[in-house]
């Protein structure tokens, strides 16, 4: 049993068959000269049925196969045209906005310092609230130009030794661990093909979770990899806090977060980064969770060559 | 250094010229600021050009690269290509963070290249920086001009 869409612009009829089951999923599209005569009342048919109506009316569906790659081909194009103008705005607002909210940040600061308990006491709180707004506006501003970077600049491909970039990671923010307390344990990372930039930020954003939204308990934060066909899964896994399932889904978007920022500091813009990188060579991101036991953090990125190869 | 220091500012914001002004407003050097909106203007003072006879060189130049038509950089290569003027130290002071606008400007004989600070404390503290290194520590060339420049300082 097929669904069968209907749309005619002006005098091309198309009819598009969507299985039942996977609507979306590579449609077949009909495509073919109408004569503007009526067409069956009901809009659902078997394609047996629309077979037999279309050759009463002798009209001859044409490769309907070659029809359906090419209107998918259209449409994949359109959708990374506009893909592309949505970054180039983000980049160029984020950019050209930053100048004048400088402007704006930096003389309320002026003003308020200059004018502190000179005015009302409401005036003083009307500064506060003026350069508070400015200065998270350029907090935001910051991290959405960071984002559109990403994707934006075309991340490399080249085969990287994850291992290297964990340790590098780990000595980076080695003061947090430290202070957090954070036992971290990490098998022997393989090689997979990206830029080293995106994985030190990917790795980085996620541990950087992990020492954030920990719990009382002292904190355990692991590393480990599995190979899954061409790619290799990553499973970052800690005991802290943990995500509502009905969270998990949207802390990928961009500035959710679940937290108060006085709760725990921070925009909302990390996992939005990671999920970009991940999807920019084609893996997946996702979490599994349970509240108050902790979160596993996994993700797949293509494999690279194996280091002992010599691979840079 | 004898008399106080003179610094031109070249931003074509004329609130950024002001920030600089509110910056060293209170420091020891007394510093002389004066400030131009644009390139040919920043020239015409260097060259001491129409109105600018009477006026005196300046020890140092904060420089903006983001002027109108974004002149900074043709700006910073006129003046160091230009035997009479390219002893003066240079401070590009602009709002870009990005690598390739830093090493252009080095490359293009900058002194030196500030981040103009988003937050106000630290936008002080790095004019301060600025004006304490060159003039409390540094050590800058004769001025060739020093007659005229004391004359100009008589005169305004
Ligand atoms: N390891 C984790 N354990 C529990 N909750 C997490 C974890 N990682 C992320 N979250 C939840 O997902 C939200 C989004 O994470 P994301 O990294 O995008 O933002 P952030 O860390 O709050 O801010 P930023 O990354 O901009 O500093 C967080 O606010 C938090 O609620
Ligand atoms: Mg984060």
């Amino acid at each position: 049993m097929a669904t069968v869409g209907i749309s005619n612009p002006k005098s091309r009829l198309r009819l598009l068959l969507l299985e039942e089951h996977g609507i979306g999923e590579d449609p077949t599209v009909w495509e073919m000269d109408y004569d503007g005569g009526a067409l069956p009342g009901d809009p659902r048919h078997t394609p047996e049925k629309l077979h037999k109506w279309l050759t009463s009316k002798k009209i001859c569906p044409c490769e309907p196969r070659k029809m359906a790659e090419t209107d998918l081909a259209r449409k994949m194009e359109e959708l990374s045209r506009s893909n592309r103008e949505l970054e180039q705005f983000a980049y160029v607002a984020s950019h050209d906005l930053r100048e004048p909210l400088r402007m704006v940040a930096t003389y309320t600061q002026l003003l308020a310092e200059r004018y502190r308990g000179k005015l009302d006491r409401n005036a003083d709180q009307y500064m506060e609230y003026a350069t508070d707004g400015a200065l998270r506006m350029q907090a935001l501003i910051q991290d959405l130009l960071e984002l559109s970077r990403v994707g934006r600049e075309g991340g490399k491909k080249q085969s990287i030794d994850c291992d290297a970039v964990l340790e590098e990671v780990l000595r980076d923010m080695s003061s947090s661990i430290r202070d957090s307390g954070a036992i971290i344990q990490h098998e022997k990372l393989p090689a997979v093909t990206a830029d080293r930039c995106y994985l030190l930020q990917l790795f980085q954003n996620l541990i950087g979770n992990a020492i954030k939204f920990r719990a009382k308990a002292p904190l355990e934060i692991s590393v480990a990899a599995e190979a899954e066909g061409k790619y290799w899964r990553f499973t970052i896994s800690d005991n802290g806090i943990g995500i509502a399932p009905d969270c998990q889904e949207n802390i990928f978007t961009v500035f959710q977060r679940l937290h108060a920022r006085t709760e725990y500091p921070g925009n909302g813009i990390g996992l939005a980064i990671c999920k970009k990188i991940v999807e920019q060579y084609g893996g997946k991101i996702w979490v599994d969770s349970k509240p108050g036991t902790g979160s596993q953090f996994k993700f797949t990125l293509p494999a690279g060559q194996p280091c002992e190869q010599g691979a840079s | 250094m004898q008399g106080a220091p003179e610094i031109l500012v070249v931003d074509d914001n004329p609130a950024d010229a002001v920030l600089v002004r509110e910056s060293l407003a209170e420091t020891s050097h007394q510093s002389h600021i004066y400030s131009v909106t644009d390139a040919t203007e920043a020239l015409a003072y260097l060259r001491r050009q129409r109105k600018y006879q009477m006026t005196a060189r300046p020890d140092l130049v904060i420089l903006d690269l983001n002027l109108v038509h974004r002149d900074g950089h043709k700006f910073l290569t006129v003046i160091k290509s230009d035997s009479g003027l390219r002893q003066i130290p240079v401070v590009v002071f602009s709002s870009s963070e990005s690598l390739s606008d830093i090493t252009r400007s080095y490359l293009l004989g900058a002194n030196c290249y500030v981040s103009k600070p988003a937050d106000l404390k630290r936008y002080f503290s790095a004019v301060r920086a600025i004006e304490e290194f060159w003039f409390g520590y540094a050590s800058l060339p004769k001025k060739e001009n020093d007659e005229r420049s004391s004359c100009a300082r008589i005169a305004d």
